[in-house]
């Protein structure tokens, strides 16, 4: 099984992968609370009104599952958050793909000037963190991994 | 409390996001509200009052607006508008370069009109805000857009 060769540094890569990737794109959100939550308005997924609240919590979201994964932290948690969170991205730009609405990714940035579209390159860069945070949840040792401690 | 339950490990993680982007979100400078606030779609269109208005209107009250010549924002990236916007429209590139714009045309009490790609896009209405905190007065904000607009087939134009 491919499983047998989630260890060792493969593991510690992806998770630091992911971890950097999930922080990075915390940041500019975090500051841009208005921003994100135009960016999200524009999705057309939630019901007008609760999109602010969404902009205020999911990028701390990203930031604790980021931070967590690094610090070898509640790994197994941050790893299903980062799961539900790629396949809701996912979802995301698929129904506005679907629907033809041209949209900012608001990804990692959300006050670029140029903005960055959202494309099946998008939802390809998004199954790649899926596969990392599989890779990481049926990982067979826990290296570098201070709480809990386990095994 | 086992912190070896993954599901466990959910939960607390997103309880620490929410205190904390909450907490944040309570003192920083530049917190936005939790819930945003709809505009209220306007009954009839008073050209005449002197009332500041900040209101949302339908494809018919845009066409009554369009036939007696009020001005029309598009608040879409400028890709969207070259594409295709309503006839006369002007884009939103640069903030200040709108207001000049807006300004060298008419005074700030005259309505105008402020749309985007379609009913769910927010760009509108923050544009039509950021237009009342620069002092204009009359803002309609025609939720149904571009989509609405170039479906009913009504006046409108590129740029090749």
């Amino acid at each position: 099984m491919i499983k047998e060769y989630f260890k060792g540094p493969i593991v510690i890569i992806s998770r630091f992968i992911l971890g950097a990737v999930f922080v990075y794109a915390s940041y500019d959100k975090i500051l841009n609370p208005g921003e994100f939550a135009r960016i999200i308005g524009n999705y057309h997924i939630l019901p007008f009104g609760i999109e602010n609240l969404l902009a205020i919590i999911l990028p701390w979201v990203e930031f604790f599952v980021g931070i967590f994964l690094i610090l070898g932290v509640m790994i197994d948690g941050a790893t299903i958050l980062v799961v539900l969170m790629n396949v809701v991205f996912i979802f995301a730009i698929t129904q506005a793909l679907a629907r033809g609405i041209s949209i900012e990714c608001g990804c990692f940035s959300v006050t670029s000037e140029t903005g960055s579209a959202i494309g099946i390159k998008t939802i390809l860069r998004d199954i790649g963190y899926l596969f990392l945070a599989y890779i990481v949840y049926y990982r067979k040792d826990r290296k570098v991994e201070y709480f809990p401690k386990s095994i | 409390m086992n912190f070896k339950n993954h599901i466990f490990q959910v939960y607390i993680i997103l309880s620490l996001s929410i205190v904390i982007s909450l907490a944040t979100n309570l003192i920083r400078t530049d917190s936005i509200p939790l819930l945003s606030k709809t505009l209220e779609q306007a009954d009839n269109i008073e050209l005449d009052t002197d009332e500041p208005v900040l209101l949302t209107i339908s494809l018919e009250q845009a066409k009554e607006f369009y036939e007696k010549n009020t001005l029309f924002l598009d608040a879409r990236d400028e890709a969207y508008y070259n594409k295709g916007h309503i006839k006369g429209a002007l884009k939103n590139i640069f903030f200040m370069e709108l207001l000049f714009n807006i300004e060298s045309r008419q005074s700030k009490n005259k309505p105008l009109v402020v749309y985007c790609g379609d009913p769910g896009c927010g760009d509108s209405e923050d544009l039509a805000f950021n237009l009342q905190d620069a002092g204009f007065t009359k803002l309609y904000v025609f939720k149904g857009g571009w989509l609405e607009w170039s479906a009913a087939n009504y006046p409108s134009e590129s740029i090749k």
